[in-house]
């Protein structure tokens, strides 16, 4: 199969190129521009690094609920203005959103693109992979996500601001975000992996995040997108994925029933994808990298969509020759044309 | 005789150079009154210009619009532009045939200028300038044990193989010399006494770079001034970080061996 035909290449470029941008993107648009594109473009890149071009939403939504709402509550403050910049921070998302869906995080988040970068190191490594996590696993770290959007994002930024809680708790998400780390040292900063020993509070966020980077360097190897399952950003594209442009759409057979083929290649193992019978299969925990569509062996029963027009539609040749591609990557050219490995 | 005069002139500033930056013209926040002076990002700021007397004072905001500041007993109220971004605040006095500029730049909360920082501090402000390259943006600070770049100007032009001068509040002085293209790297000292654990716990520094210049009868002097604070390095390790993260890697390792014994069962 031509390269440059295969989607899930075609999307490693795609996110090479956002992860350059979005890592070292101030040495293309200047040190000073990148300021500006970090207030009109928020996505998963990192204000602690100091070449990105910008910045996270989660950055400016934990201060604006910890230094804007949290204080003005306090003090008995509170007007439209107190909650009007947590507005204008949730529509420059929304922009973003609206035209990319969950698109995001399957092709542009830079911690998204480094855990299949080392996931792709693991295969090649021929390390014991864990191709399908147990469905009762996935199904206990699906809330997770939403714990962490409510807690780390928005409750304990807004009590840190109210005063219940230490000033350690007002940017809790950044402070055990494993992208803060990998951004920095990708721009070869080792000022964010540290330990902080100037409270017992920071101290235990700090050792947080570090193992956490740890677990997510290891875990990578052989797990498909293990910190993607929690990412508080998935949850936040969940709530407004029914009006995101890209679509994920399935015109149920009753040959879908015998295969499953699409639940095994996601990487997020979602398996509703495979028994739904609906026509919008754009689950909370997908990432709209467009594999399920890739490895669906029958013709036009998947298809990625923007709006109405088709990206990517299942294909009996395009899966037969993009499986003998994974298996050519992979080194494992034996067994059944229909085995499905990440 | 008025040659003699300004000859004098100039190896009194080299003077003043050589063993105390507290007399030349600088600028330097205004002492709080009470307390750290809250949070509203929109509230007026207040410096001082140290040793100005006499000098006219401006306001440059980002889009490059000057206005007239009046300094009232050594003070600058610098109220909001409306504006977001640099800006920067001008002194410049002629005395003595010496041409005397002191600069700062600080950031002021409004509605974007829709420019970049690059245009103010690339704009020549005074004949002599020392300009940063790049400034500490936004969330970056200039901190102790790091090192800071700048370029020297005059005339719009890097000035090479001059002398700047660096003196800190916490009582360092230093020189440099600025290389080819007019630039010099800056080791900010880590000279903060008693440094307590946390960002909170230290209240930030000043430091005052400055350069004089010789164009034939005229003389320039000019200085730049800026907080830095003390490095986080004092109370967060980076070999403990390494350390934990091992740590977390180890933990990665022990649970896929034991998801692949579950298998295997």
């Amino acid at each position: 199969m031509p390269i440059w035909k295969n989607l899930s290449v075609i999307r490693k470029v795609v996110q090479l190129l956002a992860f350059l941008f979005l890592v070292y993107g101030s040495v293309f648009v200047g040190f000073y521009s990148a300021d500006k594109l970090s207030g009109a473009f928020p996505a998963l890149a990192c204000a602690y690094d100091a070449k990105t071009a910008d910045y996270c939403v989660l950055i400016p939504l934990q201060h604006q609920f910890g230094h804007r709402v949290g204080t003005a509550l306090a003090a008995g403050a509170f007007a439209f203005s107190t909650i009007l910049p947590v507005l204008t921070t949730l529509l420059t998302f929304f922009i973003l959103f609206v035209v990319l869906n969950k698109a995001f995080c399957g092709w542009l988040c830079p911690l998204g693109f480094f855990q299949e970068v080392l996931g792709m190191i693991g295969q090649k490594l021929r390390l014991n992979r864990t191709e399908s996590l147990d469905p009762n696993l996935v199904e206990r770290i699906r809330p997770v996500k939403w714990l962490m959007l409510a807690f780390l994002v928005v409750l304990f930024p807004l009590a840190s601001g109210l005063g219940f809680v230490g000033h350690e708790l007002g940017d809790p998400f950044c402070k055990i975000c494993p992208s803060r780390i990998l951004t920095s040292l990708a721009a070869g900063q080792l000022n964010q992996l540290y330990i902080d020993t100037s409270s017992t509070g920071y101290m235990i966020l700090s050792i947080i995040a570090d193992t956490l980077f740890g677990l997510v360097l290891v875990l990578s190897l052989t797990v498909r997108q293990p910190f993607c399952r929690i990412c508080p950003m998935l949850a936040m594209h969940a709530m407004f994925r029914k009006v995101g442009l890209v679509k994920l759409v399935k015109n149920y057979t009753s040959r879908c029933d015998k295969c499953g083929l699409c639940a095994k290649a996601c990487p997020m193992d979602i398996k509703e994808i495979h028994t739904s019978q609906e026509k919008d299969i754009l689950f909370p925990d997908c990432t709209l990298c467009g594999r399920c569509v890739e490895f669906c062996p029958d013709k036009g029963v998947m298809a990625l969509k923007y709006v109405t027009i088709p990206i990517k539609v299942s294909d009996p040749q395009y899966f037969k020759a993009r499986n003998k591609a994974q298996k050519a990557w992979e080194g494992k050219n034996r067994g059944s044309s229909k085995r499905v490995k990440a | 005789m008025v040659l003699h005069l300004k000859i004098i002139a100039v190896v009194a500033v080299v003077a003043c150079f050589s063993f105390t930056a507290e007399a030349v013209m600088q600028w330097a926040p205004a002492p709080a009154k009470h307390g750290h002076g809250g949070h509203d990002r929109h509230a007026a700021k207040k410096f001082e210009l140290i040793d100005g007397e006499g000098a006219s004072v401006q306001l440059i905001n980002p889009q490059l619009k000057a206005i007239e500041i009046p300094v009232e007993q050594g003070v600058v109220k610098v109220k909001s532009t409306g504006m977001d971004n640099y800006h920067a605040i001008v002194a410049t006095r002629e005395r003595n045939g010496v041409n005397e500029s002191a600069i700062r730049y600080i950031y002021q909360f409004g509605k974007p200028s829709g420019e970049s920082p690059s245009v103010i501090m690339g704009l020549e402000k005074s004949k002599l300038e020392i300009e940063p390259s790049p400034y500490a943006r936004e969330h970056w600070r200039y901190y102790g044990n790091t090192d800071a770049v700048f370029v020297l100007r005059f005339d719009g032009k890097p000035l090479a193989n001059s002398t700047v001068f660096l003196k800190t509040e916490n009582g360092t002085t230093e020189k440099f010399l600025t290389d080819m293209d007019g630039k010099i790297t800056v080791p900010l000292p880590d000279d903060f006494s008693n440094v307590k654990p946390g960002r909170m716990g230290n209240r930030a520094s000043e430091f005052v770079l400055s350069a004089n210049y010789s164009d034939g009868e005229i003389s320039h002097v000019t200085t730049f001034s800026s907080a830095y604070h003390a490095n986080p390095e004092h109370w967060q390790s980076t070999g403990l970080g390494v350390a934990v993260m091992a740590g977390g890697m180890f933990l990665g390792g022990l649970v896929s061996w034991r998801t692949r014994r579950r298998k295997e069962k």
